[in-house]
């Protein structure tokens, strides 16, 4: 019955790893610069909150779809050449995850208690050692869950770059599906596939929500 | 030494500090007490520069914490810091809380941080659980292991925020024990306490503070049995009966 899937597995399955490196990258850069942007929405100056904030709030707005949209589009015209759907996509979902992992750091870094900031100070401690060693590694272990969760609605949002023509698992399926024409079997096997890997990802939440809890960090 | 002039701070309309004046001389040890939200931790956080302030001057060993051009960082090392909910960092052991800031501002090579930590545990007591993390000691060990990682930066000053106000009754002891040896020691001190016995014991002065200003002073035993204000008056015989 699964036929038109087994006749298509490579072709598929070259689709799936391409939704997993756009992931990858997707997460990758936008929990780097969701890093910087939780620590601009705490930040006590102006000219760093204001920028941070207003940057947040507009993408966090507006659908991912539209931003993909966008950057399609407007990309060619900053860097000069028409770039690969990829390279467009993974700009896309970092400038957009990282607003969201930017408020998942930033929930963390203010559920550290000001004093215990003010004693990392207190031994001299400079702001980025304070950063380094206390406030990140501690909201880190906080979020995790909520990173994790985080990273799976990433994961599954990776399917949305078909729109500028990314090769990547759904696109592919339309392809075959075009030609064989067996719609349920393809799309229950695409589901299949992001439900394996989603359900890994939220045990994976789960066991360090559950070893942060006995850590008596959370 | 520390010399305070004229220090005023204030939350926009609200005024936290009212034009304090105060010199603490190396070796002292100063209490301070007072109602809640009469400005004690405020002070403390304006001394090593925690908290910036509008008016006035806060000088330690020449240097002027108000000035921009300060280097903070570096003048917090001389100035110890003890916090009423001990403050520890969570993640790390009871030996890194305590070699963090000597490796990291200091560059003390991990083995001489170590063995400094360790002397340090057996001078609070409790160097039995340097490899335990913070969540498996009591509230007055770790208040002590808080007092080590202050003491790890050879501090010249050591300041204490309510240090014992966050502790069941059977721990206060241990930890005034441990303030009273470094009082003994030579080590000057500023202590946010209404431990009176404390105060009686060890301080040099005791500043009596309310609605952000210093009502009165004195000496331990001149403090206890005559206060001239009305206000002090009252305030000990709430915290003595």
């Amino acid at each position: 019955m699964f036929d038109a899937v087994q006749r298509n597995l490579p072709f598929l399955m070259a689709g799936f790893l391409t939704n997993l490196e756009l992931a990858g990258c997707a997460l990758a850069g936008g929990i780097f610069l969701g890093i910087l942007v939780g620590l601009g929405r705490i930040s006590s100056k102006a000219w760093v909150y204001r920028p941070v904030t207003v940057y947040v709030n507009v993408l966090r707005n507006i659908p991912l779809i539209l931003v993909i949209f966008w950057f399609y589009f407007v990309m060619p015209i900053l860097v000069g050449k028409t770039l690969h759907p990829f390279v467009s996509a993974a700009v896309s979902f970092i400038v957009f995850e990282a607003t969201y992992f930017g408020e998942i750091f930033r929930a963390g870094f203010q559920s550290i208690s000001r004093d215990l900031v003010s004693a990392a100070y207190s031994t001299g401690l400079t702001y980025w050692q304070t950063a380094r060693y206390i406030l990140v590694p501690i909201a880190f272990r906080r979020m995790l869950p909520s990173m994790i969760t985080q990273s799976i609605i990433t994961f599954q949002d990776t399917s949305l770059a078909y729109v500028i023509g990314l090769q990547e698992m759904v696109r592919r399926t339309t392809i075959v599906d075009s030609m064989e024409v067996r719609s349920i079997e393809l799309y229950s096997f695409v589901a299949v596939m992001f439900f394996i890997v989603c359900f890994i990802g939220s045990r994976i939440s789960r066991h360090y929500e559950e070893k942060g809890r006995r850590a008596n960090v959370l | 030494m520390i010399e305070i002039r004229n220090l005023s701070k204030s939350y926009g309309r609200l005024q936290v500090l009212s034009d304090i004046n105060e010199v603490i001389q190396r070796g002292q040890t100063v209490v301070i007490c007072g109602p809640s939200g009469s400005g004690k931790s405020t002070l403390l956080r304006c001394i090593n520069g925690l908290e910036p302030f509008q008016k006035g001057e806060v000088i330690v060993d020449g240097i002027s914490v108000g000035d921009p051009k300060t280097n903070l960082y570096k003048l917090r090392q001389k100035i110890g810091m003890v916090f009423q909910r001990f403050e520890l960092y969570p993640h790390m052991t009871v030996l890194k809380n305590i070699t963090l800031a000597p490796m990291k501002v200091k560059g003390v090579p991990r083995k001489q941080a170590e063995e400094k930590a360790m002397e340090l545990l057996e001078r609070v007591g409790i160097p039995e659980k340097a490899g335990e993390y913070p969540a498996n000691l009591s509230g007055g060990q770790q208040q002590r292991v808080a007092i080590a990682r202050a003491l790890a930066m050879e501090p010249e000053y050591m300041m204490f925020d309510e240090p014992t106000s966050a502790l069941d009754p059977e721990m206060i002891q241990e930890v005034l024990e441990v303030m009273m040896d470094l009082a003994r020691e030579g080590m000057t001190m500023l202590v946010v306490t209404h431990e009176m016995g404390f105060a009686r014991e060890v301080a040099d002065e005791i500043i009596f503070m309310d609605a952000g200003r210093i009502v009165e002073r004195g000496t331990g035993d001149e403090f206890f049995r005559n206060p001239k204000h009305d206000r002090t008056r009252e305030f000990l015989s709430q915290i003595l009966k």
